[in-house]
């Protein structure tokens, strides 16, 4: 297990809503606003916003992340926009 | 001490919270990648790429769909997690 994986819940929610680098084994890097990290494989989850209104969704295994290095941080409209990603169809917001 | 024997042990009432609250949008994640083209980074730079099916609780490994091989298309295949490094798709 490496020191990503043995971090806490608490620890790996510091970074959700944020701008992040994840610097990954076999010197892969990938950046993106960090949606989740899974508490089971410690997989992080990131978004990056397309210019053609579409999300691109990276998931970094929890094994090959080394460290993650927080770049920006997340404003409400930010949060907002971030947790209507995967939410349920029901429960998002229709505009009239 | 696997992160989900750590979770059934429960521990204190905040990480506990928080733990099902990454967890949930976790496997959300999961849901919205069903069906979807995925590309795979595996280790080695090699890159594959497959429509994502579904994962399995314990992270072992990610069962695709249409998996391009350079001997022909896989129509159904399993790929350990060891060997992922990340994979992408994209939501419209």
């Amino acid at each position: 297990m490496n020191d990503w994986q043995r971090k806490s819940p608490l620890d790996w929610e510091t970074y959700v809503n944020k701008m992040v680098k994840v610097a990954a084994i076999e010197r892969h890097e990938y950046e993106g606003w960090v949606l989740t990290v899974d508490p089971v494989s410690a997989s992080i989850v990131l978004a990056t916003f397309l210019e053609n209104e579409k999300v691109s969704i990276s998931v970094v295994l929890g094994h090959a992340v080394q460290e993650v290095e927080i770049l920006k941080e997340g404003d409400d409209e930010m949060k907002q926009r971030l947790s209507c990603i995967f939410a349920p169809e029901e429960s998002k917001a229709y505009s009239p | 001490a696997s992160p989900r024997f750590q979770a059934l042990l429960g521990g204190d009432a905040a990480a506990q919270g928080v733990r099902a609250a990454l967890r949930q949008r976790y496997l959300r994640g999961l849901a919205a990648a069903r069906g979807r083209p995925t590309r795979f980074c595996l280790r080695a730079g090699v890159r594959v790429d497959a429509v994502f099916g579904a994962a399995d609780v314990e992270a072992v490994a990610f069962q695709v769909d249409a998996l391009r091989t350079p001997l022909g298309v896989q129509a159904a295949a399993l790929l350990r997690c060891t060997d992922v490094l990340a994979y992408s798709f994209l939501l419209d």
